[in-house]
């Protein structure tokens, strides 16, 4: 399967590619949502869909739209236009059943700091609805999953930036949500305790959670997600699987030889080894592009060697970074 | 109602634990009060009544010119030092006078057939409180001594003989001393000065413990949490009749507290206690509308305890939690609907032993208050509304 990419027409954006086909089994179902805000059109045209224990990403730079859409889905913000089912029910502002079907962890610390761990999840816990035995079950449970069962009775004021996104994640977990919205989970986290939160959100997704995931670190959105949507200026540019994405770029891996001697006789060689597609000479080096470069390396360097005293090899492999220029003209990150 | 009591339990506790409720809402006033009643005379006994000297020209043979002076002179209140002067007015301009009183020759005979009789009182320019009274006695004493002189001209004018009229005189005198003077409250008095010191902090810092309630809701919009609320299947409508109802509650209990630590510290009286009641539930109620006025205003947690504590000064300054404002016309009838003075009036109503009968026009005026800030709280805007 190729990943497609949103046409830039009008009213094509209702077959965005991030909700091929919604099925019945979709946890939640976004069809053509817009939002504005006075002139600005923050959202613009989004649809998607994502199954039960699939992990979606929303991938983006701040201000993309990606805080916006997952307001809608939560339920904060009514779309002015399209709709949003989540579980098979319409989600808006003023609904309530419908929200529980849903465990949103905003990108803010939604936590009381004034009161502990534990306190802050019975507190939510019950506004989910929970009461005795299972209330109790529940908090000692996602204590566990976020790893903060030890520090339950600790003020969250003198929890560490990453115990606090933790417990923030513990809070959307604790009524068993069909779909789990994180909104930037791991901004201002110690490498640590990102990790522990991609494990947490991994697991959580093994169990058959949905989980839509927004986020700009590239490498996140690698490493988590099933599928991701990029989205720039509101729309979603393409989406799909990272490898779908990644040949919409049209381009395979690169190789760079640098060193003395010729440059012309080099490429030559190097473009009539399997697998290479073409060899470019630049001022200084040659430049390869090859299917699988990893694979074909040995035989590029082999061919090169023959004409060249080498100084440098590098292998350069398309990313998501790479798609998003591609698709936006501008870096993940501007 | 379920998530309305989870909301309301958990930020009391919040307050508790911060102890800003307790600091701001009843230490700080209690405090306020201690030093306001040490710096303000709040009571009669801390005003000192200088002695008066009067300079009195007044005919030796008018029988009832003699007994003003005398009883003038008899005063206990404070010491009335009587000097003869042929020209009180002049010892009153020398400064050897507080107090000149002129009374022409005739006053009896005058009295007595109901004629029109011109007595005259020159105040110095540095008498007191006391040379003021003094005028009020005299005006006082003539105006009896006229009463009874035009009865018995009536009575002798209707064909009485004089000896029946001067006893007829003579039972009106007594039975004009029959009467026992006790002192007294009136249903709408004004509150003592110690009374109305309570009372108006009360007020003011009313307004800042209702503002709890506000500066929560908007830092739960701030910190992110009031979004997570309402991802949550609750009503909307739930999250800000919580945090009203938390307001409404702390300022319950800290306009209880207040009223009645300022009550026993000094000695004032508010009187029936279910009506007393009546009127905390009131103002309570208009200083919680106009906090929705100021969710709505504000987008910080900064701008809400600005707004908040502008309004709380203007509101508890107009209301007279500092000293009394009077007013009339226009101006009058803004600081009539001040929920701050309503409670005071209300106060003073309940102390003077009014009931809840008595207390139609104050807690009209508070509730309207309330329904008016609802009314315009859901007129504006929401400036802080989440995106």
């Amino acid at each position: 399967m190729v990943a497609d990419r949103v046409s830039d027409e009008p009213g094509t954006a209702t077959s965005s590619p991030a909700a091929p086909t919604p099925s019945e089994q979709d946890v939640l179902v976004v069809t053509d949502v817009e939002r504005r805000f006075g002139d600005l059109k923050a959202v613009d045209g989004v649809s998607l869909s994502i199954r039960p224990g699939e992990t979606f990403g929303l991938l983006g730079p701040n201000g993309a739209g990606k805080t916006t859409t997952i307001t809608m889905i939560a339920g904060l913000l009514a779309p002015d236009r399209g709709t949003i089912e989540v579980a098979g029910e319409r989600m808006h502002p003023s609904a309530v059943a419908v929200k529980r079907h849903i465990g949103l962890v905003p990108q803010d610390l939604a936590l009381y700091p004034d009161l502990k761990g534990r306190e802050n999840l019975r507190y939510f816990a019950r506004l989910q609805g929970l009461r005795g035995a299972d209330l109790k079950h529940r908090v000692d449970e996602v204590l566990e999953v976020v790893g903060l069962a030890d520090r339950a009775k600790d003020p969250v004021k003198e929890y560490s930036g990453g115990m606090k996104r933790r417990l923030n994640i513990a809070v959307g977990l604790l009524h068993r949500p069909s779909l789990l919205i994180l909104d930037e989970p791991t901004v201002g986290v110690d490498p640590q305790s990102r990790n522990a939160i991609l494990e947490s959100v991994e697991a959580l997704a093994g169990e058959g959670m949905a989980v839509l995931y927004t986020t700009h670190y590239m490498e996140e959105a690698e490493r988590l997600c099933d599928r991701i949507a990029i989205i720039d200026t509101g729309r979603i540019q393409a989406a799909g699987t990272r490898s779908e994405l990644i040949r919409l770029l049209g381009s395979s891996d690169q190789v760079r030889l640098s060193g003395t001697g010729d440059l012309r006789a080099a490429s030559s060689a190097v473009a009539q080894v399997r697998g290479v597609e073409r060899a470019d000479v630049t001022d200084s080096e040659v430049l390869v592009t090859a299917a699988d470069a990893p694979a074909a390396l040995a035989a590029i360097v082999t061919a090169a060697s023959t004409h060249l005293e080498l100084a440098d090899v590098e292998i350069t492999r398309p990313d998501l970074e790479q798609v998003f220029l591609h698709l936006t003209g501008k870096a993940l990150r501007d | 109602m379920g998530a309305v009591w989870t909301i309301v339990t958990k930020d009391l506790q919040q307050r508790l634990r911060d102890k800003s409720v307790l600091i701001f809402s009843i230490a700080v006033p209690l405090a306020l009060m201690t030093v306001l009643n040490l710096v303000i005379p709040t009571s009669a006994d801390d005003v000192e009544l200088e002695p008066v000297t009067m300079a009195a020209s007044i005919d030796a043979d008018d029988e009832l010119a003699d007994v003003v002076v005398s009883s003038l002179a008899g005063l206990s209140v404070f010491q009335v030092t009587v000097a003869d002067s042929e020209d009180p007015r002049a010892s009153v301009d020398a400064g050897d006078a507080d107090l000149g009183l002129i009374i022409p020759p005739g006053l009896t005979e005058d009295l007595r057939s109901g004629t029109e009789h011109s007595v005259q009182m020159v105040i110095g320019d540095g008498a007191g409180l006391s040379a003021n009274i003094l005028i009020a006695v005299t005006d006082g004493l003539l105006s009896e001594m006229r009463s009874r002189s035009v009865s018995a001209a009536a009575a002798i004018e209707a064909g009485l003989a004089p000896d029946v009229a001067a006893q007829l005189a003579q039972e009106e005198v007594d039975a004009a001393g029959a009467i026992t003077a006790e002192e007294g409250e009136a249903s709408d008095q004004q509150l003592t000065a110690g009374g109305a010191l309570i009372a108006g902090q009360a007020g003011l810092f009313l307004m800042f413990t209702v503002g709890f309630g506000v500066l929560s809701m908007v830092a739960e919009r701030e910190s992110g949490t009031l979004a997570r609320l309402r991802s949550m299947p609750i009503r909307p409508g739930s999250i800000v009749l919580a945090k009203a109802l938390g307001a409404f509650v702390l300022g319950v209990l800290a306009t209880a507290v207040l009223l009645t630590a300022g009550s026993l510290m000094f000695g004032v009286a508010f009187g029936n206690v279910g009506a007393v009641g009546v009127l905390v539930l009131c103002a309570v109620a208009a200083a919680t509308s106009l906090t929705f006025i100021v969710v709505r205003l504000a987008r910080t947690a900064e701008q809400a305890n600005i707004v908040q504590t502008i309004l709380a000064l203007v509101l508890g300054m107009s209301g007279g939690a500092f000293f009394p404002i009077a007013a009339s016309g226009a101006l009058g009838a803004v600081l009539d609907v001040n929920p701050i003075a309503a409670f005071t009036r209300g106060l003073g109503i309940t102390a003077g032993g009014g009931g809840l009968s008595d207390l139609t026009a104050p807690v009209l005026t508070l509730l309207a208050f309330a329904a008016i800030c609802l009314l315009v709280s859901r007129a504006i805007p929401d400036r802080g509304e989440t995106r």
